[in-house]
């Protein structure tokens, strides 16, 4: 239960009220009383959630209370020639007509009796043709009536579907919104982590292999060294005994992608070698990310790796390297390392051998880097990767790239 | 001073709220004046039966008068005068029916309030909505004062009793809230009036852990003291209580204390520990971590106020007005108007325990202020003094003739009482500074009857007058507490 923000020790009931009443709308989303709650909840909704499904029996209702027509029956009159002297009494009848020349004597009834008739024939047809039009009227009246309905009905419908669909989007709005206030609270959980954390599991794998792999180097690094050792003495008999060959070789050992960029880096230091000027002065300059990794390197030279080298065989301190040398780096390239050079991972495939190589290239005196001899010495995939190559190196600063007197 | 209390029940054994008030009221009033009591032999106000003898008797060094009641109560009958005058137009012969078929109807009472109200300065009568009040009043003409216990219940808005209202000689109410509704409805803003309310016997040392012991309750709880009743707001407590339950956060038990007329549900959390004498009641109280209230109508609850003598806070429903008010007056108490709302009260009390002990500690302030004896009394005696001192208005208008009775002219009496002004009074109460010394001095003794009418008027001794008939409905709220307000 949170606290109240009330702290005082006069208290003010309607201001805790107050409090609690905005927590409950908080909760609840609405300020509902009991009673509309009840009401709310006694509706009985299922009529209501189908439009298609609204009936009405207006028309039933219409036509239950509507009673079937009938034609009034309008008074009216028969008028014959013998209406006027017609009764139930035979004496009379007979004395009427008996009488009747005498009456003709005084006036006659014939245009009386005729106009009378006629009379009576209108009053007839007029009856008949009132009832006909009663009956088209109210024909029509229910035709009226039917179309209101179904009018009513239609708007009814479109008002529920109108309800419906107001209905649809609240709630889509609302997930909206959940899902909005979702992501800040997460954004907002989310603390600093260190950057190998934050790493994929590939790149995490990939560094546990890499701190497995030097573990190993450091394992069989007097191994290593006693037979690296020997590789180099054998490779640079092999390279006295083959300086004069040309330098064409170089492309042989760059795989396909990497050739158009490692063809471009000779004509640099090409140009370079042939003014005289050290190519480091015209190369451009690199980022502070590799020149940082090459004073490591340069500090791991200097360390442990050059010192035991230079003890056990005077070997300069490239020879004894064991991340930056050429030789090594290549051998040692796990399939993996090359997949992540082949994928284009900057960090992965940065190896040392590209360095080795442009820098070799770079160097006028470097020409040896790209004998044929020092081909089989490793795969070359790693060295392919196009943003690696695309940085010229500065073979100067470099010891590593510095060629062995 | 004599004074007679007329009520409809009376005795120790007797806990209706009113009833007990009057008791009260009288045992009180008798440390400084001569009280009798008159009242009927009925102890049951369902039935009205004649239980106890009839004839005199002393209560608490109180002396006690009792009258039979004439019939008992017919439930028919009364339930269907009640449906016809509350809710459909109705002629007041109907309203006379209906207070007949109520009871307690005692014309013996009635009879000798007649004969020797002369010989009283003042007869008060208790609970205005039953017969010895309506019949008696009448009978006690100027000497009559109420004390209405007025509920929100359609009774209140019968017509019959308009006049009593605006007739009797001053109104001691309850609260602020039954002020404003009988006003509302009567109009009677000129009766001296002052909200005095009662106060309770609270002990000095409550045994909070003698009741633990005793009936085996351990952890916190809340409390509810009275009839277990649906009118009483109890089936909806059990609703609001399940809910609060079913959250499972709180660990508060619920104890019910008094007769039970529902049915109670079954949980381990929630006991019923049936009737318990005062001592009890008064230690489950101070055992007891808030007292809830769940009624919809009620004039003055004393056991709330008895909560807050002990420094416990309240829980009330927020329907009823007159608990609403007292509990934002007093800052002494939360109020609930749904589930939801229980529920949260409920934990803020049990939870912020600074909450509970301030709310505690106000009412325990606001009781000392406003219902302690030596202020009810004082109330008491300032009205007393004050309509002695005053003149006696011309009394009450005279019922209708016998053709008018039976028009039904009368409107529904619950659709006047639903137009009276409602809501709880914010507004302050009027408090007497407390004595700080021994009480104050008896009254002075009765003038003889002969002279009181001829005595001149004496100079009023607030600024508002004491008599004379304002019209009504102006400056109604102005009038509240004038004898009380020094």
């Amino acid at each position: 239960m949170p606290d109240f923000n009330v702290r005082s020790d006069a208290v003010n009931v309607e201001q805790i009220m107050e409090q609690i009443r905005s927590r409950i709308r908080e909760k609840r989303g609405a300020d509902y009383t009991e009673a509309q709650i009840q009401e709310l909840a006694s509706v009985k909704l299922e009529k209501f959630l189908d439009p298609r499904g609204v009936r009405s029996d207006l028309l039933e209702q219409f036509r239950r209370t509507q009673p079937p027509y009938a034609p009034p029956e309008l008074p009216n009159f028969a008028f014959e020639a013998q209406t006027l002297f017609e009764s139930t009494r035979g004496p009379l009848r007979f004395m009427r007509k008996l009488l009747l020349p005498i009456l003709k004597l005084f006036f006659n009834p014939n245009p009386l009796i005729q106009a009378l008739n006629i009379q009576s024939t209108l009053n007839a047809s007029a009856a008949e043709r009132e009832a006909k039009r009663d009956a088209a009227r109210y024909a029509f009246d229910q035709l009226h009536y039917e179309v209101m309905h179904n009018l009513v009905l239609e708007t009814t419908r479109l008002g529920i579907d109108v309800k419906n669909v107001k209905m649809r989007l609240e709630s889509l709005a609302s997930r909206l919104e959940f899902n909005e206030r979702r992501a800040r609270a997460l954004e907002s959980v989310v603390a600093y982590k260190p950057a190998d954390e934050g790493k994929p599991e590939g790149r995490r794998e990939e560094t546990r292999r890499e701190d497995t792999r030097r573990e190993d180097n450091r394992r069989d690094e007097p191994r290593r060294d006693d037979s690296r050792r020997q590789e180099r003495q054998e490779r640079r008999a092999a390279e006295q005994q083959s300086r004069p060959a040309p330098p064409a070789a170089a492309p042989s050992i760059t795989p396909a992608p990497a050739v158009p960029v490692v063809a471009e880096v000779p004509d640099v230091t090409a140009a370079n070698a042939e003014d005289g000027a050290p190519a480091q002065a015209d190369a451009p300059t690199d980022g502070p990310g590799q020149r940082s990794r090459r004073r490591r390197r340069r500090r791991g030279r200097r360390g442990s790796g050059s010192a035991a080298a230079l003890m056990a065989g005077g070997q300069p301190s490239d020879a004894t390297d064991d991340e930056g040398g050429a030789e090594g780096e290549i051998n040692e390239s796990t399939p993996d390392q090359l997949a992540d050079a082949a994928s284009g991972d900057g960090r992965a495939a940065r190896p040392e051998p590209l360095e080795h190589i442009v820098g070799a290239q770079a160097h006028p005196a470097k020409a040896a880097a790209s004998d044929p001899a020092a081909a089989p010495v490793g795969p070359p995939a790693p060295v392919a990767a196009p943003s690696e190559s695309s940085e010229p190196e500065q073979p100067q600063a470099d010891p590593a790239a510095t060629p062995e007197p | 001073m004599k004074v007679a209390v007329v009520v409809q029940r009376y005795g120790q054994a007797i806990n209706g709220g009113a009833e007990l008030h009057a008791r009260y009221i009288a045992e009180h009033l008798a440390r400084h004046a001569q009280v009798e009591v008159w009242t009927t032999c009925a102890t049951d106000y369902v039935t009205w039966r004649n239980a106890l003898k009839s004839g005199e008797e002393r209560v608490n060094n109180v002396p006690v008068r009792r009258f039979p009641v004439k019939h008992e109560r017919d439930p028919l009958t009364f339930g269907r005068l009640s449906e016809k005058v509350f809710h459909r137009t109705h002629s007041v012969a109907d309203e006379l029916d209906w207070l007949e078929a109520e009871g307690p109807t005692s014309p013996g009472l009635v009879s000798h309030i007649t004969k020797h109200a002369g010989e009283f300065d003042f007869c008060i009568f208790f609970s205005y909505r039953y017969y010895h009040a309506f019949h008696g009043a009448r009978a006690a003409g100027t000497k009559a004062i109420l004390v209405p216990t007025a509920e929100r219940d359609p009774a209140a808005g019968l017509s019959i009793f308009a006049p009593i209202f605006r007739g009797v000689r001053a109104l001691m109410y309850n609260s602020p809230e039954e002020r404003a509704m009988i006003q509302g409805i009567a109009g009677n803003a000129h009766v001296p009036s002052v909200v005095v309310g009662v106060g309770s016997e609270i002990p000095a040392n409550p045994q909070p852990q003698r009741f633990r012991q005793k009936y085996n309750i351990r952890g916190p709880f809340a409390v509810y003291v009275g009839r277990i009743d649906e009118n009483k707001g109890c089936r909806e407590l059990f609703s609001h209580f399940n809910a609060y339950l079913r959250d499972r956060v709180g660990k508060l038990t619920l104890v019910l204390i008094g007769n039970s007329i529902l049915d109670i549900p079954a949980h381990p959390r929630i006991r019923h520990l049936g009737f318990l004498d005062d001592a009890d009641k008064f230690d489950a109280i101070a055992a007891s971590e808030l007292l809830i209230m769940p009624s919809f109508f009620e004039s003055l609850s004393m056991v709330a106020l008895e909560a807050w003598a002990l420094g416990k806070p309240v829980l009330a429903n927020a329907q009823c007005d007159v608990l609403k008010g007292q509990c934002i007056r007093s800052n002494a108490g939360l109020y609930y108007e749904s589930a939801s709302e229980f529920a949260e009260t409920l934990r803020a009390i049990e939870f912020n325990k600074w909450i509970a002990g301030t709310l505690g500690k106000n009412g325990r302030q606001y009781y000392r202020d406003n219902y302690d004896w030596p202020v009810i009394e004082r109330k008491y005696l300032d009205m007393l003094q004050r309509l002695s001192s005053g003149t006696a208005p011309d009394g009450f208008e005279p019922l209708p003739g016998w053709m008018d009775r039976r028009k039904a002219t009368c409107p529904p009496a619950a659709e006047v009482v639903a137009a009276a002004p409602g809501g709880p009074s914010s507004a302050p109460e009027m408090t007497v500074p407390r004595p700080m010394g021994p009480m104050s001095p008896p009254l002075p003794t009765r003038p003889p009857a002969a002279t009181e009418r001829s005595r001149p008027v004496a100079p009023p001794r607030s600024t508002q007058p004491s008599s004379g008939r304002r019209p009504q409905g102006r400056n109604r709220r102005s009038s509240q507490g004038a004898g009380a307000g020094r």
